[in-house]
């Protein structure tokens, strides 16, 4: 095991150095081919044509009696291009929902090319041999002259792509405005099809048929929470796509009974699970952190506030404040009080001494803000809003925290400066 | 009330029109001036977006055909220019302001060809039109509704051409935004464009348009502000519906029936 690994990274065996790059350059076009299907939403349909293709490999294959790769391709595209067709004409002409027929015309199709692919293993073709690793893959099988085809073919999938990028883009956001211009709409979603339907060919040798659809769909769903640029996006999926194509390799050779594609989906499925959760910007945790800091900082300016209500109510500006005091104001438990003043301390809004808490200067300011932004927007909905000034107070605890200073110079000058809030309590200018 | 203009800028002849198979046009004759600002009024579902649509060539006609500038659609595809509702696409879609507004040159620029220097100069100019130059970097799920529908009209102006169709502009946009649509208005008739525009509000009608079309399924009016825009043809438009005429358009769809032969 360790010994295939360290044959295979030393690349000696030049076919191995010929795979590697072969489904580096696959899984790389596929990819970038898959992103605007995923983008046109229709990450349904790489599926069905995955799927699909299958019967037409096994069709073509049956007819010659021999593995030759441009009569594959051939088979392949009929039966992808008959399939799409198929789930039109169903979605067009019947109650069946596109989502029904893909599932309907997917299985269809499979199911038939497992009955073909079975039927002419037990035949006894001697050409047979690798056919029955269209299925799941075998990247090791690939000889050179199997690398060299689809690699070709991935490059010019490549090289379409960015032929007609203004316009995959164009059809891909807003379909009608590229109609009205005058695009050939049509022919645009044609070649599109066309070109997933040649993305899964590549991989049938490498990935197989099966889990091609996952090489179309996951690095651009992964490489979205890395960018909101579509070049960018379209590099980043290229990437994934290329890293776990190869990876898929390099588990063919250490591993050699291991099928391929179900490696390569288990790669990309991790790189889209850290995307997902780990994604500085868009993952799960980034936002999950943003909602922690949320929720502190109302906590934190609550407790500020409450310093000031307290000191308004008792005229006791000035003089320290212990943490009953505050309790008997915020229902917040001793514990989260003990740790909001810790950190409002921290922050140098307190200080501290045997008494109990003082509110910094700095702290004052932000006090009297809060409680000014409170009862400034108390007034805003009683008075704009038309609503009772007893259920003003719910709403303004919420929105005090998000007012910017433009929102609050604006909410100012709306109002007039006025003196004091629906309840009559006197509002705090600086 | 339906006034028939000299050398008109569009001629719509005898349209009718079904979608998914219930008609919701029924034979439309209508011809518009140049260098108007026109309006398109109607209840919902009266057939506005899909009048539109249909003179963009966006939907199979079931009988009439349209002339623009007197020809057909296909010789004058540069001189138009269409504004889709905003909903109509995904605001989530991964691009920048500066590229959606490109989109307006693909025309011209036609398949295959890269923008050229120009063709950013004029897509900068125009969204200095619509005041959102600052944001040309930015990307466009980061807009408010407001910004949205600029950056819309900032693609149409791109598209440098004569006869423009809007759906539902004013839909949703803050009150700066659509004092600023206004103004492009009032500036893309001065310079004697025809800007046809689907609207909602009818208390805004009289300020914004000079000529109306008055829809509801069929056509009720079509003519100047102040002869069309009276409270007997909006009772027409808008009061009693036509039930029959709904309730054979729902057979219609029902049954699958050609409302042509």
């Amino acid at each position: 095991m360790l010994e295939n690994l360290r044959n295979f990274f030393s690349f000696q065996d030049i076919n191995v150095l010929y795979v590697s790059l072969g489904t580096i350059i696959l899984g790389a076009s596929a990819a970038v081919v898959g992103s605007f299907t995923f983008l046109r939403k229709r990450a349904l349909i790489g599926d069905a044509i995955a799927h699909a293709i299958l019967p037409g490999i096994c069709l073509a294959f049956l007819l010659s009696g021999t593995k030759n790769y441009l009569l594959l391709i051939v088979g392949a595209f009929i039966s992808g291009w008959v399939s799409i067709l198929l789930v039109d004409y169903i979605s067009k002409n019947s109650k069946i929902k596109e989502d029904t027929a893909i599932g309907l015309i997917l299985s269809v199709f499979f199911g038939f090319g497992v009955l073909l692919l079975t039927y002419i293993q037990q035949s006894g073709n001697s050409a047979q041999t690798g056919l029955d690793s269209f299925l799941f893959g075998k990247a090791a099988s690939m000889v050179q002259q199997d690398v060299i085809i689809f690699s070709i073919i991935s490059i010019l999938l490549v090289v379409m792509v960015g032929l007609f990028y203004k316009e995959l883009q164009l059809i891909s956001f807003d379909e009608n405005f590229a109609r009205s211009i005058g695009l050939p709409v049509k022919g645009l979603i044609f070649m599109l099809s066309s070109l997933t339907v040649l993305a899964v060919v590549t991989g049938i040798q490498a990935v197989g048929v099966v889990l091609m659809a996952a090489l179309l769909i996951t690095p651009t769903a992964a490489a979205k929470y890395w960018s909101g640029y579509l070049p960018r996006i379209l590099l980043i999926a290229a990437f994934i796509g290329g890293f776990s194509g190869f990876s898929g390799t390099a588990i063919s050779y250490v591993a050699p009974n291991m099928p391929t594609g179900p490696w390569v989906v288990m790669v990309l499925s991790l790189i889209a699970f850290i995307s997902i959760f780990f994604s500085p910007k868009k993952g799960i945790i980034a936002k999950a952190i943003i909602q922690v800091r949320h929720r502190q900082r109302i906590q934190d300016e609550n407790i500020i506030k409450t310093f000031f209500q307290i000191a308004e109510a008792e005229e006791s500006f000035g003089e320290p404040k212990t943490i009953k005091m505050i309790r008997e104001k915020r229902y917040y438990s001793d514990k989260l009080i003990l740790k909001i003043l810790r950190r409002l301390k921290r922050h140098g809004y307190l200080s501290q001494t045997k008494e109990g808490y003082f509110l910094s200067s700095f702290g004052q300011k932000k006090a009297a803000r809060l409680v000014k932004l409170h009862r400034l927007w108390e007034l805003y909905l009683t008075d704009y809003l038309r609503i009772a000034p007893d259920h003003v107070h719910e709403d303004a605890d919420t929105i005090e925290h998000l007012i910017t200073p433009e929102l609050e110079k604006r909410l100012e000058e709306k109002l007039g400066y006025p003196e004091v809030d629906p309840h009559n309590s006197k509002i705090p200018y600086d | 009330m339906i006034q028939q203009v000299e050398n008109p800028i569009i001629e719509v002849h005898d349209l009718s029109v079904s979608y998914e198979k219930k008609p919701v046009l029924w034979d439309v004759d209508l011809s518009l001036p140049s260098g108007k600002l026109i309006g398109i009024i109607g209840p919902n579902g009266a057939g506005k977006s899909t009048l539109l649509k249909s003179i963009m060539g966006l939907l199979p006609l079931s009988s009439g055909y349209i002339n623009i500038l007197d020809k057909p659609l296909k010789e004058v595809r540069d001189k138009i220019s269409y504004v889709p509702q905003r909903e109509s696409v995904d605001w989530d879609f991964p691009t920048s302001v500066f590229d959606v507004v490109m989109m307006g040159r693909y025309g011209q620029l036609g398949l295959l060809k890269r923008p050229k220097k120009a063709d950013k100069e004029i897509v900068m100019d125009s969204l200095s039109k619509v005041g959102m130059e600052a944001f040309k970097d930015r990307q466009i799920s980061q807009l408010s509704g407001g910004q949205q529908q600029r950056v819309f009209l900032a693609r149409a102006l791109a598209q440098q051409a004569e006869i423009y169709f809007m759906d539902e502009p004013f839909a949703g946009v803050d009150a700066a935004t659509e004092k600023a649509i206004v103004e492009l208005l009032r500036q893309m008739s001065a310079e004697k464009k025809t800007v046809i525009v689907v609207h909602h509000d009818l208390q805004s009608v009289a300020r914004y348009f000079d000529w109306i079309i008055l829809l509801n399924m069929r056509l009720v009016a079509s003519g100047p502000i102040e002869n069309a825009f009276t409270p007997e043809l909006l009772q027409e438009t808008y009061g009693g519906k036509l039930t029959l005429l709904t309730e054979i358009s729902e057979l219609i769809q029902k049954n699958r029936f050609p409302n042509r032969e």
